[in-house]
């Protein structure tokens, strides 16, 4: 074996023996499922969509008053009890008949005024306020075509959409960019823990150069990085999430994780302590994805535009991040003696 | 308190020399580069799906500014097709929209419809007169649904119920309903420097562990909780300085935004105390301070978004920052709610700590679960095995409770049939793997051997929790007037005696197994854990 491949296996094996890749394979699912599980919670009581699924007919909204806001509220799918007045209504509500009272005044002027009761709590009057937000707003458009003012694209529908977006442009995104995240750490520590237990030295007087000893400790961790990345996809498509271009994905995800660690690398050659070049690599990475999503490349938009099989994006745009690589890599090769002097 | 002085100067001094000198403006230009990039270039991406929908337009149409639209000038008769290859997801000619009958466009179209519907309020609101433009205004009324005006309807004379709180009137295409997000986000934002400057000072206790100092500093006459305090103090200083600081700009009130935060700030230095005792090498530390931070974010957030609509909510102190920033006033009891566990943990981890910080515990190369028996066998005073077991499981309680939230978190992610059978195995393995450890691990070492010992030990160690148990659910019952969950968590028994006898039988079978029968502790936790959740089935199965 080439000593290249030998520092490579050397890295692996202490990485595997550490466990600390289960820990970092943890962090992920506990981030993948927590942020799915926050999600799903926040649409259960935000969203008006997934409330009506679950409890839509159920809601039994008392109107007082005839108004063109009783077919919108039916539309909407909850049931609408009407009333001759609010006392009427009131005994009702106090009996648990319905949950609200809408009041339509007589005789509907310019600007209409109309009364809504609710519980005095917060619980359930929140979620009314979700549901009838629609049919409110239908009204209101209604009320303002009365008064001559057209109002455009209001009949839309489409599908509620959160789900998707999440799934594309943040679930995967960091499922993806996360292990390179980690990878980068993980030069970090390597390379450091070399110069602070004087091993560097050492491993140098093997018939390796110093730049193929750094390159062996990024190729390692790019290793690490697409292993994982290799699992998360299929993990995903285990349940059911379907995703284009996977060769694309994990090429991107591959250049991402090189160009992390070869950074963080950079970072630890001009500093030589972890502590600082830590923390100068959590901070380039924020800068980075920042000035990414400021010209308009960033690798998180292109790895969503690859997964949902968007016709203008193909491998074009994962060779702008190959290039950038490998910009960044001479960069690296340039000044790594200064690990050594 | 002089000496704790001088460790903390002597702090400063060590951060700033390593940060002194070449990297300093450096490090502090490309944080301020960082944060005000960051701040710039996801002021209106917070929205989720950047760049996700092509939309294709022609005719006259509103310029569309949405980080989620990639939008393309089509030509009128060319859309069509566009749409039918699935280059674009929407094609919007004038004033129609034209879509595609599949997931992914009618996804574009319901994204469109949020943008469409902001965009014409504004366009609608600038050019015509307000009572026109938004002609529709609903006064809320709240009532309470629990106090009918009894005695008037009675008398068959039908008067109007009182209502509770005044009139708010809303226009609706204005309000959206009341939702947490932001404010969460914001509270959030006190939370991540916080956090950032405990990683500094896990570091720090890392590095003088690693380098000896630390050794050097322990054999003068200085106690280990002078050293601990004395390096926590600048870095508990400057994060309480932050917060005030985020308070002052984002218009919080100050006082309030520091009385709601240092019980948390003390909660996340507790935390990071313990990493650098436990583990050896830096990379350990990278991952187990990722891991921490990830869980108590999410610890902390999580319930945060539920505020108003859960009362569980108040368990995250950012829930009493939410309602902070919403003018909303809260009481003694829910600012406890959350306060009382998290300082009760500092105190345990700084107790922890200096009980912890000696050479050989420190610099001791072991597995993690010997690395915690040791810790144990350490805090236990093993002199008083009759003392300590039952105050250790009284002492862990705070943390039990936060590990069955995290549980609870977790658990919501299961189909919904299994949550509450998956939660309460959970609770009861952490349950019975804090009250049967300290036992173990003294019977381990031979502190304790006879039989008759064990079964007294497990009887104490049942009685502490129980007594921890009850005074926790006194203060949750008066708090959580909703969660049934909660009591579910901690039973709600109202014979104490039966949960008493219940708890010793689970202790005692489990400390026995392990102590008396060889048998590996985690077998015997698990017979244990069966047993409790057999309990408390069959407990839950008889109240439903």
């Amino acid at each position: 074996m080439s000593p290249f491949w030998a520092v490579v296996k050397k890295e692996l094996t202490s990485v595997i023996r550490d466990r600390t890749i289960i820990i970092s394979l943890l962090i992920q699912l506990f981030i993948a499922s927590f942020s799915s599980a926050l999600l799903l919670g926040m649409l259960s009581l935000y969203d008006s969509d997934t409330i009506m699924r679950f409890s839509g007919a159920g809601i039994k909204i008392g109107m007082v008053g005839e108004s063109q806001l009783s077919a919108f509220v039916r539309q909407r799918g909850l049931t609408v009890v009407p009333f001759d007045s609010l006392e009427e209504a009131e005994a009702v509500f106090f009996q648990n008949g319905v949950s609200a009272i809408f009041v339509i005044p007589e005789g509907i002027a310019d600007t209409t005024e109309i009364k809504l009761y609710l519980p005095d709590n917060e619980a359930v009057s929140s979620i009314i306020r979700m549901v009838v937000q629609e049919p409110l707003k239908q009204f209101e458009n209604y009320l303002r075509e009365q008064n001559g003012i057209e109002v455009r694209y209001e009949d839309l529908k489409g599908k509620p959409s959160t789900s998707f977006e999440f799934i594309y442009s943040v679930l995967l995104p960091m499922l993806m960019f996360f292990p390179a995240f980690v990878s980068g750490s993980m030069s970090v520590d390597s390379l450091t823990e070399e110069v602070e237990n004087n091993t560097l030295q050492t491993l140098l007087s093997a018939p390796l150069s110093l730049n193929a000893m750094i390159l062996a400790k990024i190729t390692s961790s790019v290793i690490i990085a697409i292993l994982q990345c290799m699992a998360w996809l299929s993990l995903l498509r285990l349940n059911g999430i379907a995703f284009e271009n996977t060769g694309w994905i994990l090429l991107l995800a591959l250049i991402v994780a090189g160009i992390t660690s070869t950074a963080a690398v950079l970072g630890a050659v001009l500093l030589k302590d972890r502590e600082r070049s830590q923390f100068i690599y959590s901070l380039s990475l924020l800068a980075a994805t920042a000035i990414s999503t400021l010209l308009n490349a960033s690798p998180i938009t292109t790895m969503s535009r690859l997964a949902v099989g968007d016709s203008y994006t193909s491998g074009w745009n994962v060779a702008v991040f190959a290039v950038f690589l490998a910009g960044l890599y001479l960069l690296l090769w340039k000044t790594s003696r200064r690990l050594a002097g | 308190m002089n000496q704790i002085l001088v460790i903390a100067w002597r702090e400063i001094t060590r951060l700033r020399k390593r940060f002194g000198g070449g990297a300093s403006p450096v490090a502090v230009l490309l944080l301020m580069g960082a944060v005000g990039l960051s701040a710039f270039a996801l002021r209106d991406t917070v929205s989720l799906g950047s760049g996700l929908y092509r939309v294709g337009v022609s005719g006259d149409v509103p310029v569309i500014e949405d980080s989620r639209f990639s939008v393309m000038e089509v030509e009128a008769d060319g859309g069509r097709a566009l749409l039918d290859s699935k280059s674009i997801d929407v094609w919007i000619d004038g004033a129609e929209v034209i879509s595609r009958p599949d997931d992914k466009s009618q996804y574009a179209v319901r994204a469109l419809k949020q943008y469409m519907e902001k965009a014409e309020l504004i366009r609608v609101g600038n050019s015509f007169a307000e009572e026109d433009a938004f002609p529709l205004r609903v006064g809320i009324n709240y009532l309470n649904p629990y106090q009918p005006p009894a005695e008037n309807q009675q008398e068959g004379g039908e008067t109007v119920a009182p209502v509770t709180k005044p009139e708010e009137v809303i226009i609706p295409s204005l309000t959206p309903p009341p939702a947490p997000f932001t404010q969460v986000l914001v509270a959030l934002i006190y939370i991540l420097p916080i956090t950032f400057i405990s990683i500094f000072f896990t570091s720090s206790f890392m590095d003088e562990k690693v380098n000896r100092r630390l050794t050097i500093l322990l054999s003068s006459p200085i106690t280990p909780f002078q050293i601990i305090l004395g390096k926590m103090l600048p870095y508990a200083v400057f994060s309480l300085a932050t917060t005030a600081l985020i308070a002052v700009l984002t218009k919080g009130d100050v006082a309030l935004a520091l009385a709601i935060f240092a019980p948390t700030t003390m909660f996340i230095f507790a935390i990071y105390l313990m990493v650098p005792l436990f583990y050896r090498t830096f990379k350990d530390t990278t991952f187990i301070a990722m891991l921490v931070t990830t869980l108590t974010t999410a610890y902390l957030v999580f319930p945060a978004m539920f505020t108003n609509v859960n009362d569980l909510a108040y368990i995250s102190p950012l829930a009493l920052a939410v309602k902070m920033y919403r003018n909303e006033p809260f009481g003694w009891r829910e600012y406890l709610f959350p306060s009382v566990p998290m300082s009760a943990i500092f105190g345990f981890a700084m107790f922890a700590g200096t009980r912890l910080l000696n050479e050989e515990f420190l610099m001791g190369y072991k597995p993690i679960t010997r690395k915690a028996a040791d810790a144990i066998y350490l805090m236990m005073a093993h002199a008083h095995p009759y003392l300590s077991v039952p105050l250790w499981s009284l002492l862990v309680i705070p943390i039990v409770y936060l590990t069955q939230v995290v549980f609870l978190a977790f658990a919501t992610n299961l189909p919904v049939g299994l949550i509450l059978g998956a939660v309460l195995i959970a609770s009861a393995f952490i349950e019975e793997a804090v009250k049967s450890v300290g036992i173990v691990v003294l019977a381990e070492r031979k502190v304790v051997t006879r039989f008759r010992d064990i079964l007294l030990l497990s009887a104490l160690s049942a009685l502490g929790f129980l007594v921890g148990e009850k005074l926790l659910l006194l203060i949750s019952i008066t708090v959580v007037s909703q969660a049934s969950v909660s009591s579910a968590l901690f039973g709600s028994g109202l014979l104490l005696l039966i949960p008493l006898a219940a708890h010793f039988i689970f202790t005692a079978i489990v400390s026995l197994l392990a102590a008396k029968t060889k048998m590996p502790y985690m077998l015997a936790l698990v017979i244990g854990t069966v047993a409790h959740f057999i309990y408390n089935w069959t407990l839950m199965g008889g109240g439903l």
